[in-house]
């Protein structure tokens, strides 16, 4: 009669929250297939080995040791539970039924793990409450945690009680089972104590566990929809889906008549909604991101979620907001330097940078932007470059040069070097060309550039929002390139570097693409450059567009090691390296709301450093943003912001006086 | 030929010195061109202004409609006056006014118009007007027709003239009314200043070393009539607000005077003032790069040489 | 309430003024040409005016050269209508001229207001805003800062003079305004969306006979003295003081109280 009852229940638990889940789920599947397409299918074997070292090994979670911990113990438990479910179910619905010894222990290890994990995560948020989680919803994340608990306790409860309760209600007499280890001391104190001999205490005892442990479950099931634990359904199969294409590449090649502006979720790619509702809330991005670092409103976080709960609303029938400037603040937008960091931290994968651009590009068509940032694509719409400068000045940098160099739109060279606005037109970045091009000279390269035929390449423009600028630009760039003679391609700029590597293949370019750091190394190794060792203490700074965007970590670093000199890491390199603020186009924008520039910080970070006095940079945009902070943290005195050019210049004896603004 | 006539412009504290120095060019002009001056003023209390001037005559246009100044109101005046006295000259300060009445005067009595006149040079009688074009990357030598044309003149262009005359007076009146109408006149709010506008930026660098030396700067602008403006390290360290921070991620400035004092010059600096009309550089530093901007430079210390010329100011 | 806006192309700043030197003549077709800044506030004020108020906006251009990627951009930045003035004309056509070919096409129109540029950085003849209104002999203030419509047809202007001093200004239309800046600084109008609309909407063209004369037949163009790097002034603070304060006499900022 109670079994019954039990197993009446049980169904209809299992069928009501199916059916609840199912209906919630089903909007967003909806608002996915309104989403335009992705291609997010291919290269199955890759998807799947990945899978596997994100979700089994946890290897991006763990590198936040405690959350990473504590979360493979929620995480093991989710997995362990569901053999739970099977023993649980199955002792109600064929009498006797036992899962094994050997899996009860398991399952009791993991619900002490799990008990754990909760009591650390509750500390988490209660106590140390780390500002990652500013924003979030904290409800959310203790009323999951209290579920889990809940489901913790009625496992051990109902296996506790299984014993004397199984003769009543299933007429079968199973011993005490020592395997499962926290039900069997469990269960010795209710004998001890006498309660397991009555049969009442038992059978609600054993009840109330069941229904704890099976109908939480389904409650959560029914839960989950509207919640950020969505992720337990959501992040796996997100993980799967993740970007294959370059992943320096911002947007997908995109047809002609769509531009990539998002302004309602139809505009977003299907991955792109699914991201939405994969988010964790975890805020690992947030304690990454340096614009929210530098006192300003982005977090990439809020940006997930407020678009995630922009959708809820418009699932809820509330009439759509516009998402740029509406949702997602215009500030907010502008704020974003591109930098990738909060995607590289995001456990579940997710892509901020292009949905912000996308945004962007929204705001862009209404024609809000920053002024400063607006007169920087005017110019580079007339000609072609970031500094209001003509066009016929773009290659006047290399007058001063004993060698001219060649005109690669004229005659045929080995390596074509592609400037860059910043090398071409900074005063002191100028410097810096004419040395590189004097180690070229050195190392006997024949090489070229494009003269005025060079236009800035564009990536940006793109990460402006500016499709169309991006487009007109790089065909300028390619038209050059069709016409110039070379067998290899090279820059001294991260963001040309991207652009040409990652960006341009949408446009039919696919030569392969070298940034200096690397060919210098290929110089030295070859021979043709020979450093003596220069016995200084450094540190170095990956940009975002080597680093994390193109994962070129170590040319710069064998680079340094070959010219004898001791590289200190700062605590944030390699791909966890910190934005100097420039990218995304913020350079140019105004500091609306920045009270700590994140070049300051970062130039911090490296004076923490003990006895180091050189901040080693491998971008053009870098040397002025670290110059100019060097200057405003007081730093002159301790650091010196230097090229690895200038360092190899250096080495090999090319005796330049080392220019820099730290220079006094 | 017929007279040079000039209309005149002033403000609260009485003609300005742009109406003189075109009193003063007029003056000249028309002794070699043996022809006499006209000034023409708006307003109540015009003729009293307007006694004093070295002119042949003034005409003066007192009525109650001048009270205030009213672009078309004032066209209408000049209209009917160029009409009756066919000057072979019409010079006209090139501020609002000489905006709203050059062309609007050339347009409808068919007169030719010579803009941002710098300079009106004779010889052999023929008179050539010298006009700043091009954001003053060129000059545009402009013969003036036989009869002559209307020119609106850029401040500063001649010394001022000196109010020794005694001219004969008329004050006209009539029907100039227009559908303009001036509601009110509201004068500037005393908030922050905007140092895109100041015709003078005193503007100070790192090398004012301490706040506690920005009070000499403020004493120095105050003796040109400039205003403080600043790099921006001086901006970050809090010494100044955002306002005053000339450059890439601050403004963009084109005074007729940038006194960068302590300024290095860093391209960043140097993209917000590079315009300027001209450029005084003072760092003890000969190479630094504020002096491949500047016009002049000078290597002696700042704080030396800012109370040294707030003096100098002051005393003349 | 109909609001032309007339557009005009100058020559390119950034790059360089062709000049040929001996004849001191403008090397008019070896230039490059952008809108001029101050068309670009004045439509933008328009723009805020029809968001405002409805106006319909015309965007409207001489063709003195290519013109058409100059009224796209109006139109893609929210212009309802754009015309192109044809002719025999080019890049040297002067302002007096372009003036009265404008004047001739908005007198046949039914325009209730007219707003450009207060200045371009070429015109040496007068500025098209004026020129403009004299010609037709309609009320104008130059240097305007805002436009807004009033009741009864009157339109609403705020006026600046030198000092910061400013005007409120009523008048009944029509009526031509110079614009120094709008309200808000000019909206971007991105290439894709420029593109877009070269595609789908088409330019009025209108034809108009021979320009009248220029006002002057014979301008030279000479360059001023370029500065180099500073003259460095010598010797110790009174010195440097005392030529200091001669330099600022020399350039008319001594402050005469
Ligand atoms: C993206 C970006 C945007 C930027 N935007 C701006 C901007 O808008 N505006 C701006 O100014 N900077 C800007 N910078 C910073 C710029 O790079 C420089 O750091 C800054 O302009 C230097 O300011 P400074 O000349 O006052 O200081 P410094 O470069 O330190 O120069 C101080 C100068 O004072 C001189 N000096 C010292 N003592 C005396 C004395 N007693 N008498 C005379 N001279 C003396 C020294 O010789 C030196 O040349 C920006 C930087 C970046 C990267
Ligand atoms: S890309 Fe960088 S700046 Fe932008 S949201 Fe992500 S972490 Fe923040
Ligand atoms: S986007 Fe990723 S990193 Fe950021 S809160 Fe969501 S899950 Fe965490």
């Amino acid at each position: 009669m109670a079994r019954d009852l039990l197993m009446a229940l049980t169904i209809a638990l299992l069928l009501g929250a199916a059916a609840f889940f199912a209906a919630r789920m089903l909007p967003l599947v909806r608002v996915m297939r309104r989403a335009r397409p992705t291609s997010r299918l291919d290269h199955w074997p890759r998807r799947l080995g990945f899978m596997a070292g994100q979700v089994l090994a946890h290897k991006r979670l763990l590198q936040m040791k405690m959350s990473g911990v504590l979360h493979f113990f929620i995480f093991s438990g989710f997995v362990i539970l569901f053999i739970d479910i099977v023993d649980a179910v199955g002792q109600v619905f064929a009498p006797g039924f036992n899962i094994g010894p050997a899996l009860d222990c398991v399952v009791d290890i993991f619900v002490a793990l799990v008990l754990i994990g909760i009591v650390l995560a509750v500390y988490q948020r209660a106590v140390l409450k780390p500002e990652r989680y500013h924003g979030s919803d904290e409800r959310d994340g203790y009323v999951i945690l209290g579920m889990i608990a809940v489901i913790m306790i009625g496992i051990i409860l109902h296996e506790s009680f299984y014993p004397f309760a199984a003769p009543l209600l299933f007429h079968v007499r199973p011993g005490l089972d020592p395997w499962g280890f926290l039900g069997y001391a469990l269960a010795r104190v209710w004998m001890a104590t006498g309660l397991a001999a009555h049969p009442a205490i038992a059978e609600t005892g054993y009840i109330t566990g069941y229904i704890l442990d099976i109908g939480m479950v389904f409650a959560f099931l029914a839960y989950l929809p509207t919640s950020k634990h969505l992720h337990i359904f959501l992040a796996v199969p997100s993980i799967f889906l993740h970007k294959t294409r370059p992943h320096g590449e911002l947007v997908e090649p995109l047809p002609p008549e769509e531009g990539m502006a998002i302004r309602s979720v139809a505009d977003m790619n299907w991955k792109d909604v699914m991201d939405l509702f994969t988010c964790t809330e975890c805020g690992r991005c947030q304690a990454v991101c340096p614009a929210h670092a530098s006192g300003q409103r982005l977090s990439p976080k809020m940006v997930i979620i407020e678009l995630r709960d922009a959708v809820r609303r418009e699932l809820a029938g509330e009439p759509p907001v516009p998402l740029a400037g509406g949702v997602v603040s215009a500030e907010e937008l502008w704020a974003c330097t591109t930098c990738g960091a909060c995607q590289e931290a995001c456990p579940v994968f997710i892509e901020h940078v292009p949905k912000i651009a996308g945004l962007r590009a929204a705001l862009l068509e209404d024609g809000e932007i920053d002024k400063s940032a607006q007169k920087v694509l005017v110019g580079w719409d007339r000609q072609g470059n970031s500094f209001g400068q003509p066009v016929r000045k773009r290659p006047a940098w290399a007058k001063g040069l004993d060698v001219p160099i060649k005109d690669a739109r004229k005659e045929p060279v080995d390596w074509l070097w592609f400037v860059g606005d910043f090398a071409s037109y900074e005063p002191r970045v100028q410097n810096l060309s004419r040395l590189v091009a004097r180690l070229l000279q050195q190392a006997g390269v024949d090489f070229g550039i494009l003269y005025e035929g060079e236009v800035n390449s564009g990536n940006d423009a793109l990460r402006m929002g500016e499709y169309g600028l991006f487009e007109t630009l790089a065909q300028k760039n390619l038209a050059m390139l069709e016409k110039a003679q070379f067998n290899q391609i090279f820059t001294t700029d991260p963001h040309s570097f991207n652009a040409l590597r990652n960006e341009y293949r949408k446009l039919g370019f696919e030569r392969p693409v070298r940034h200096y750091t690397q060919a210098f190394l290929d110089l030295i190794e070859e021979g043709k450059l020979n450093p003596s060792p220069l016995n200084l203490k450094v540190t170095y700074h990956d940009p975002c567009y080597l680093g994390r965007w193109n994962r070129v970590f170590d040319a710069p670093r064998q680079l340094l090691e070959r010219m004898g000199i001791e590289l200190v890491e700062m605590p944030r390199h390699g791909a966890n390296s910190f934005c100097c603020g420039a990218g995304g186009g913020r350079i140019w924008m105004e500091e609306n709301g920045v009270s700590d520039r994140p070049a300051n910080i970062r130039i911090r970070e490296a004076l923490s450093l003990e006895d180091v006095n050189y901040f080693v940079v491998a971008c053009p945009k870098d040397m002025s943003m670290f110059s100019a902070a060097v200057q405003s943290t007081n730093g002159e005195e301790r650091m010196k912001v230097i090229d690895v050019a200038e360092l190899l210049a250096q080495a090999v004896g090319l005796n330049e006086p080392v220019e820099t603004a730290a220079a006094t | 030929m017929g007279p040079i006539l000039i209309v005149t412009e002033s403000t609260a504290s009485g003609i300005t010195d742009s109406t003189k120095e075109c009193v003063g060019k007029a003056k000249e002009l028309a002794k070699v061109l043996g022809t006499s001056t006209v000034a023409l003023g708006f307003g109540p209390g015009a003729v009293d202004r307007l006694r004093r001037l070295d002119v042949n005559k003034v005409i003066a246009a007192e009525d109650g409609e001048f009270a205030v100044y009213n672009p078309a109101v004032c066209e209408n005046a000049l209209v009917q006056v160029v009409a009756e006295t066919a000057p072979f000259l019409t010079m006209i300060p090139n501020t609002t006014m000489g905006l709203d009445l050059g062309a609007g005067l050339a347009g409808r009595n068919n007169i030719p118009l010579i803009a941002y006149c710098s300079d009106l040079q004779e010889q052999d009688g023929k008179i050539t007007a010298v006009s700043q074009v091009f954001a003053g990357k060129l000059l545009a030598r402009v013969p003036v027709p036989g009869d002559g044309a209307i020119v609106t003149v850029l401040p500063g262009s001649w010394p001022t003239g000196e109010e020794t005359g005694d001219p004969v007076v008329e004050t006209i009146s009539g029907d100039y009314s227009s559908r303009m109408r001036v509601i009110r006149v509201i004068e500037p709010e005393k908030g922050d200043v905007d140092i895109t506008k100041a015709d003078i930026l005193v503007s100070v660098g790192r090398g004012i070393e301490s706040p506690d030396n920005l009070p000499l700067a403020d004493e120095l602008a105050e003796a040109m009539g400039g205003v403080v403006s600043c790099s921006r390290p001086v901006v970050d360290a809090g010494w100044l607000p955002k306002a005053r921070q000339v450059g890439k991620s601050g403004q963009t400035v084109k005074p007729k005077l940038y006194l960068a004092c302590g300024i290095s010059g860093a391209p960043e600096h140097l993209q917000g003032m590079r315009d300027a009309d001209l450029i005084i550089a003072v760092n003890t530093d000969e190479e630094a790069s504020i002096m491949e901007a500047a016009h002049f430079g000078t290597t002696v210390d700042m704080l030396d040489l800012m109370p040294a010329l707030a003096e100098r100011l002051r005393g003349g | 309430m109909r609001v032309a806006v007339l557009l005009k192309a100058v020559p390119d700043l950034v790059e360089e003024l062709v000049l040929d030197e001996e004849s001191g003549s403008l090397q008019y077709d070896e230039m490059s040409y952008v809108p001029s800044e101050w068309d670009d506030q004045a439509l933008e004020e328009a723009l805020i005016l029809k968001e405002e108020s409805g106006a319909q906006v015309t965007a409207i251009a001489v063709s003195t050269g290519d013109v058409d990627t100059m009224l796209f951009t109006a139109l893609a930045k929210g212009a309802d209508h754009v015309v192109k003035i044809t002719g025999d004309f080019d890049a040297s056509m002067s302002n007096w001229q372009q003036a009265r070919v404008l004047s001739d096409y908005v007198r046949e129109q039914d325009f209730d207001m007219v707003l450009s540029g207060v200045q371009a950085i070429d015109d040496v003849d007068g500025q098209i805003p004026g020129l403009v209104a004299g010609f037709l002999n309609w009320p104008h203030a130059s240097v305007v800062t805002e436009v807004r419509m009033g009741g009864d047809s009157k339109v609403l202007l705020r006026q600046e003079y030198s000092g910061g001093l400013v005007a409120e200004i009523e008048v009944e239309s029509p009526v031509v305004i110079g614009v120094q800046a709008a309200r808000k600084p000019p909206r971007y109008a991105s290439v894709a969306k420029v593109r877009q609309v070269a595609k789908s909407v088409a330019i009025e063209e209108v034809s108009a006979g021979a320009p009248a004369g220029p006002a002057f037949a014979d301008i030279q163009f000479v360059r001023p003295v370029a500065a180099g790097r500073a003259e460095m002034i010598e010797g110790d603070v009174d010195a440097v003081a005392d030529r200091i304060v001669q330099i600022l006499a020399d350039h008319n900022l001594l402050r005469r109280a």
